[in-house]
């Protein structure tokens, strides 16, 4: 049973292993690279509030170097942003190329007739192709990531630094980082493989199959950092100034107030879910005051166009003194990995749910 | 080693269609005491027939003494078909001749004593079986 | 001699239709038997459901003693062979072999080269590229060369031409004097079936109709014609499967374990292949072999 899971695996396996090849040299073509300005970049060597001008300053010379004809704009961002697209998509494909065809291909080929009257039992033979070809999934997914966090580890501490820069800005609880570093994206490997196998099982059509588990997929992907992420652990909650903060009032053509937020006082590397500005009493305040309306005016002239811009000093100031601070609810950076067990675990007990689905109706003579 | 062949048509059951040939084979000479019969396995994967049938057709031959089954090794021909049985040949043939004769005067033609020889022969047959 | 396929009363229902109705059988082993009837009988069904492809409704089956596809060791007891003889298309012919002798611990890797290489098949042609007798002739070898005591075909030769058909059926006939295996094979035409098949079983509408070795069935059916009769008036003991009348003649097929003697009709023989049409004409439910004692007359138009 293992010799036919691979025999039927092959292509896949080579298509997926001269993928990772591919990844790995081009990573670790341009990894001394990006190692060598940090090196140089004096972040090694700084010390408090000197580090987050440094570590920004590296991260934009990252982000703006180089551009040839062939590579318009900056190698580094590039390399960036499609190996983090890289591995939040892997789940995906291989949910799609390698689960949905396990079943829905015999089924549709009839081919199962032949393999489940052979002498194994179709336990035994979906339990060989689940495991073997899922901890392929699983293993593709993480070498995937384990590369590019090898890569992008410089840009990772300068972020942690408190440096920024166009797409260098994410810290781990961002919402392409956190999927795509650390163990989650065993978790949606195993959940986006078994996804498939069952989608391909319930349809018995293989495209009809790939399509809808694309979708599936795709849904759970954007529905997760956004309503389930923030609610697994209980979010603490805080009340500081602005300059403790980092805040800066976001200029935008209504009158709303919005507040961006860069730091948690005392929680360095914390994950900021939200910032609002609370009166005196504790209410939320929902509209810059007026008496700051000619503040904001000058300061959207010099941002001609923007119409969600961070604020000037002078707006911050003149909010701040009309006794607004800033309301923020985070989670502390110690979460980071309570937080990577729950969501891996999360997934991992539905791809074992969808699995035991699959026995269930695999073995069932209707 | 002969070749059997079958006509699917003739109304005739294969087992007996088989008997007729080994028997046939052996008036005419091309079976001989000694010859071995074809194995079941080549009769079958030549004729696309049940083993049973060549099976039953090889006892059948066997209880008429014509043949003998060495097991393991195949069936053999024991017995003899030919010369000395048409000594007795002489006068059922000349009755018969004289019988067609009858017919004719009667005046029936080729094809009603064909006709009338096949019906009382099958139901003379059938009688035996009965 | 056990029998290789034992059914009580089977039946399979999808929703409101009963595929399989009242099957109750006992096929001895060491036959080929052809399972005939015309295409939605009941025949795959009947065959999926000895294979554990289905469960039943109603009724019991035991296949080799036990219950179908139970487990590793039924599995390796029973061989099949599904319509259109499935083999994956991307896998070659050598493959398809190794398929074979590392899923079935009792896998005869000698015989299945053999045969390969007798039926000419290159191994590293790829199965999808194998015409249709020749991916038939590939999953047969599959299905014996694990050594069954069983082998289960559905419509194996349907869509082979001609040729493919007698080359398919010479090859089977051979492995089963080798091998000793009994065999099921099912078919829409009889004619296929007629020279392989020395037990025979007639599914027409879901059920069972006719069922018995070849030899016994042929001697106790016989064609009577003779003057036109009242079927009332026939003796008892014969059971009239088909009857037709002209104004002054009556053509009967009957069923009888006791010989014909009434001078007024003229006895003959019937054809496998004719039997079987008469039965398959027949609707509605299927009647009960006669036996001596039970002396009943079931007239049929």
């Amino acid at each position: 049973m293992i010799w036919l899971t691979w025999r039927q695996f092959r292509a896949q396996a080579i298509t997926a292993a001269a993928a990772l090849a591919v990844f790995a040299i081009v990573l670790a073509a341009t990894a001394s690279n990006v190692s060598g300005r940090y090196d140089s970049s004096g972040l090694l060597t700084c010390h408090g509030d000197a580090c987050s001008g440094l570590a920004s300053t590296f991260l934009s010379n990252l982000a703006s170097g180089g551009g040839s004809f062939l590579v318009p704009g900056s190698p580094y961002a590039i390399l960036y942003f499609a190996s983090v697209l890289l591995i939040l998509i892997a789940p995906a494909v291989t949910g799609v190329f390698w689960g949905a065809p396990l079943i829905a291909r015999e089924l549709e080929a009839g081919t199962f007739r032949l393999t489940w009257n052979q002498s194994v039992t179709r336990t035994r033979w979906l339990t060989v192709k689940l495991a073997l070809t899922g901890a392929a999934a699983m293993a593709v997914t993480e070498a995937f990531s384990l590369l590019q966090a090898w890569w992008a580890a410089p840009i990772g501490q300068a972020v942690g630094l408190g440096g920024s820069s166009s797409i260098f800005s994410e810290g781990r609880f961002g919402w392409f980082v956190f999927p795509t570093h650390g163990i989650t994206p065993l978790g949606y490997a195993a959940f986006g493989f078994a996804l498939g196998v069952t989608v391909g099982l319930v349809s018995r059509r293989l495209i009809p199959a790939m399509a809808i588990t694309l979708a599936i997929f795709a849904l759970v992907q954007f529905v997760t950092p956004l309503w389930i992420r923030p609610h697994l652990f209980p979010t603490s909650r805080t009340v500081t100034t602005f300059a403790a903060a980092g805040a800066n009032v976001r200029l935008q053509s209504n009158p709303k107030l919005a507040i961006t937020v860069s730091a948690v006082p005392g929680q360095p590397g914390a994950w900021i879910m939200s910032s609002d500005g609370i009166n005196a009493a504790g209410q939320r305040v929902s509209a810059i005051p007026a008496a700051c309306e000619l503040a904001v005016s000058q300061s959207m002239g010099s941002h001609r166009g923007t119409a969600s811009g961070p604020g000037s000093a002078a707006v911050n100031n003149c909010v701040a003194s009309h006794g607004i601070r800033v309301a923020e609810s985070y989670q502390p950076a110690s979460h980071y990995w309570p937080l990577q067990w729950s969501e891996t675990g999360m997934f991992l007990a539905l791809a074992l749910a969808l699995a035991g689905y699959c026995y269930w109706r695999v073995n069932r003579r209707s | 080693m002969i070749e059997f062949h079958l006509d699917g048509r003739s109304g005739v059951a294969p087992y007996l269609q088989l008997i007729h040939q080994v028997r046939h084979a052996l008036r005419l000479g091309l079976l001989h005491q000694g010859d071995q019969l074809p194995k079941v396995k080549d009769v079958v994967a030549a004729l696309a027939i049940n083993p049973n049938t060549v099976l039953k057709a090889y006892r059948e031959l066997e209880y008429a003494g014509l043949v003998a089954a060495r097991p393991g090794v195949g069936t053999f021909v024991t017995g003899t078909l030919d010369g000395g049985s048409l000594a007795a040949h002489g006068p059922l043939r000349r009755e018969l001749q004289r019988w067609l004769a009858k017919a004719r005067r009667a005046g029936l033609d080729d094809e009603s004593i064909e006709a009338l020889f096949a019906s009382t022969f099958r139901s003379a047959s059938e009688e035996d079986i009965a | 001699m056990s029998a290789v396929i034992e059914t009580e009363g089977l039946g399979k229902r999808y929703r409101t239709r009963w595929a399989l109705a009242g099957c109750t059988l006992s096929i001895p082993a060491g036959h080929v038997v052809g399972l005939v009837g015309p295409n939605g009988a009941g025949k795959t069904t009947l065959i999926d459901l000895a294979t554990g492809m289905l469960k039943p409704s109603a009724g019991t089956i035991e296949v080799l003693g036990g219950r179908p596809a139970v487990g590793p060791a039924q599995l390796a007891r029973v061989g099949y062979l599904a319509q259109d003889a499935p083999v994956y298309a991307g896998l070659p012919v050598a493959d398809h072999l190794r398929l074979g002798a590392h899923l079935n611990p009792g896998w005869d890797a000698d015989l299945a080269r053999r045969r390969v290489a007798r039926l000419g098949l290159d191994p590293k042609q790829k199965a999808g590229t194998l015409s249709g007798g020749q991916r038939a002739q590939l999953a047969l070898s599959l299905a014996v060369a694990k050594r069954p005591e069983l082998l289960i075909l559905d419509e194996p030769v349907a869509s082979l031409d001609p040729l493919a058909r007698r080359e398919f059926l010479q090859d089977l006939m051979e492995s089963v004097a080798e091998q000793q295996v009994s065999v099921v094979l099912s078919s829409h035409l009889i004619s296929d079936l007629e020279r392989a098949c020395d037990y025979v079983i007639v599914l027409v509408d879901s059920r069972v109709r006719l069922a018995g070795p070849t030899d016994e069935l042929l001697a106790t059916h016989h064609l009577l014609s003779g003057p036109r009769r009242d079927p009332a008036s026939l003796p008892d003991g014969l059971q009239v499967i088909a009857a037709s009348h002209t104004d002054v003649q009556t053509t009967l097929l009957v069923r009888t374990s006791r010989p014909v003697l009434d001078p007024a009709w003229t006895v003959s023989a019937v054809g496998l292949e004719d039997l079987v049409l008469a039965y398959m004409r027949q609707a509605g439910p299927a009647p009960a072999a006669p036996r001596d004692g039970h002396r009943h007359l079931e007239v049929r138009k």
